[in-house]
């Protein structure tokens, strides 16, 4: 899941970056006798590293700004390929219809709430989340999102919304056919 | 607090009042702490607190920190800036003043009327409690960052004041001639300086931004009737508080420019990158608020996908400039470690190192996914418990000078830092396990997380519970003696 990947590679480089300072940090207390040297060297360092931070951040946004959740930016379906759903937020429960999904069934969420902010969040069976998009009042938001695993999803708000916040909870069926 | 009276007129001792400043600001970040763990016991199930008490506490913990972490870093900013250009220090204990009423309101709303719509107040929340608090209570609180809001306001109009009388105009203040290259970089102003002039840019356009969204919650209180797009609300709110919780740390790491070359005997580097990198801050604090927004589908594509490119871009002069000339002014330097010192660098290794979690989940795709889990606590309380509170506490230690009690003061840092790692560790694995943020009650698969971060919390809380304890015992000599530079 994209969690995993985006845990362990952050991990990671906040893990080098930390061995980076604590290797500054024992090593200060020896002085070098002439400093400009090194000084010149880490700036040249320096440029080769924005390079390289120039290149990783090129890269990423080009390959993740290709893939936006936003239904403007999605390739048109056929009616018959997409069953919509209607998700209505209000304090503090959801109503969606229908909430009986098939595997491999794409949805469209028509996501939106009458009284305040909610967040529409879509854990899997194995309880983590898929998919996500605000309940708004006033507007409506279009969450695209298609089942590939039968089973109970759970549908969470993650957009704290007042005393019940935490109990805020519905629940999608997912078949095989 | 001493202070002289002269000619009729109240003589404040400057460093006197920095230290009512940090004074506030220790004994306010203990309780905030102690708020803070009260809510991971809780979520840990070590503790009972109802929902209701629960999200009350969360609303102050909010509120509290986000105050407390502007005006212990406007007291960096303001005793460094002052030695550059004439400030008042009325102004400055006004500040002082207008926080501590903004706070009674605050508490009052909360403790007393049950306020509990957290503390970015998204509308309409405050005026839908469900029955739990009061249109009075909601007022109350609304009206408590107003108060805030104005005493920052003053602060920094006073700064620029200052600043415009010096240096002719803000882009001189800022280095924008040198950051192009139309100036050379060694005859620029000062990092406090320039640090200060960011500050007050985009604090003053936050700030009455700020204002503008707390009053029409406000009027929206006492008449439903008048309504507000909730979208609108929810940009003006984030601009607002994502600009004001952003300027903490430029205004802290204004101690790591002035505190590191005290110790390792270097100057810090004032070429054309450090000033470009301010400039470039500027701007990117003021336009990459969009990266709350973006699973408001309903917002223009465009704003978000700019939100998650300015948020990647923001990363670059935070690591390559000012973490990098830490670690040069650093490096083999003879640097006799001691707990100020290690304290301010401390605070740039957590800023540096809480960029990374803070980029990813500004990208969209990951957004997707981990918008509002504990992934998002796991990174701000990465740069701002280790890193922008680290430079806080690192400029108490230097003011009140611990030689005598190193060994105090060491065993604090230590507790702080381990405590302070494992707890923001336990929020990203949580985060990546899909744990919510802002869940008064956890199922039984998350509670591994919680009482790590609970572990976490309570021993790094005891290390700043040392700190703040040696600078109280450091204060009455620091308030009569010169600095150490």
């Amino acid at each position: 899941m994209i969690q995993d990947v985006v845990w362990s590679v952050s991990i990671i480089l906040m893990g080098c970056l930390a061995l980076v300072f604590i290797w500054v940090a024992t090593g200060a207390s020896v002085a070098i006798a002439n400093y400009g040297p090194v000084i010149d060297t880490a700036y040249r360092a320096r440029v080769w590293l924005f390079g390289l931070a120039l290149a990783v951040l090129i890269g990423t946004n080009y390959k993740t700004v290709g893939e936006l959740p936003y239904i403007n930016t999605l390739p048109k379906l056929p009616a018959a390929a997409v069953q919509p759903a209607q998700v209505v937020a209000e304090q503090w429960l959801w109503t969606i219809t229908p909430s009986t999904f098939k595997v491999g069934q794409t949805a469209e969420f028509y996501v939106t709430s009458k009284d305040v902010n909610h967040g529409f969040a879509l854990y899997d069976p194995d309880f983590r989340i898929v998919a996500e998009t605000q309940a708004m009042p006033g507007y409506t938001n279009v969450l695209r999102y298609t089942f590939t695993e039968p089973g109970t999803y759970q549908v969470l708000c993650l957009e704290y919304c007042g005393v019940a916040h935490h109990a805020m909870k519905a629940e999608i069926k997912v078949t095989d056919h | 607090m001493t202070m002289a009276v002269t000619a009729g007129r109240t003589a404040i001792n400057p460093r006197a009042a920095v230290l009512a400043y940090l004074a506030v600001s220790g004994i306010v970040y203990l309780l905030m702490m102690l708020l803070g763990l009260t809510m991971r016991l809780a979520q840990a199930q070590w503790i009972d607190a109802p929902p209701n008490f629960f999200y009350v506490v969360m609303t102050m913990h909010g509120a509290g920190m986000v105050g407390i972490a502007g005006l212990s870093s406007a007291a960096v900013m303001w005793h460094f800036v002052r030695r550059y250009v004439p400030v008042s220090t009325a102004v400055f204990l006004t500040n002082l003043v207008f926080f501590l009423i903004g706070a009674v309101f605050i508490l009052g709303a909360g403790f007393i009327g049950g306020f509990g719509a957290a503390w970015t107040f998204l509308f309409p929340l405050p005026a839908h409690s469900g029955g739990l608090w009061s249109v009075n209570a909601a007022a109350s609180y609304l009206i408590g960052l107003l108060f805030i809001g104005v005493g920052f306001l003053l602060l920094h109009l006073d700064i620029a004041r200052g600043i415009l009388s010096t240096y002719g105009g803000l882009g001189a203040a800022l280095g924008v001639k040198q950051a192009f290259g139309l100036a050379p970089g060694e005859e620029g102003p000062p990092p406090a300086v320039t640090a200060s002039t960011m500050a007050l840019i985009a604090n003053i356009l936050g700030i009455l931004v700020g204002a503008a969204v707390l009053v029409i919650s406000l009027v929206n209180l006492y008449v439903p009737s008048f309504t507000f797009n909730a979208l609108a609300a929810k940009n003006l709110i984030y601009y607002f508080g994502h600009t004001f919780i952003n300027v903490t740390i430029y205004m802290a790491v204004i101690a790591v420019y002035e505190i590191l070359p005290v110790y390792t005997h270097r100057k810090w580097k004032t070429n054309w990158a450090f000033y470009l990198a301010w400039v470039l801050s500027t701007v990117f604090v003021l336009t990459v608020y969009t990266h709350h927004l973006l699973m408001d589908f309903a917002m223009p594509t465009w704003t978000l996908v700019a939100g998650q490119v300015i948020s990647w871009l923001s990363g670059l002069p935070v690591l390559l400039v000012t973490a990098f000339g830490t670690l040069t002014v650093v490096y083999r330097s003879g640097l006799r470690w001691n707990p100020a010192a290690a304290l301010v660098f401390l605070g740039v290794a957590g800023w540096a190192i809480g960029v990374i979690p803070a980029i990813a989940d500004g990208t969209i795709a990951v957004n997707s996914v981990m918008h509002n889990t504990q992934w998002v606590p796991g990174h701000f309380h990465t740069y701002l418990l280790l890193g922008m509170v680290a430079m806080v506490l690192g400029f108490m230690t230097y003011l009140t000078n611990p030689q005598p009690r190193y060994g105090f003061a060491w065993l604090g840092y230590w507790l702080y830092l381990v405590g302070g790692v494992i707890f923001v560790i336990a929020f990203l694995l949580a985060g990546a396990a899909s744990v919510p943020r802002r869940y008064a009650v956890h199922v039984a698969q998350w509670l591994p997380y919680d009482r790590m971060g609970s572990i976490g919390a309570a021993v790094a809380i005891a290390g700043v519970l040392i700190l703040v304890a040696r600078f109280f015992v450091g204060i009455r000599t620091a308030a009569s003696v010169q600095d150490p530079t």
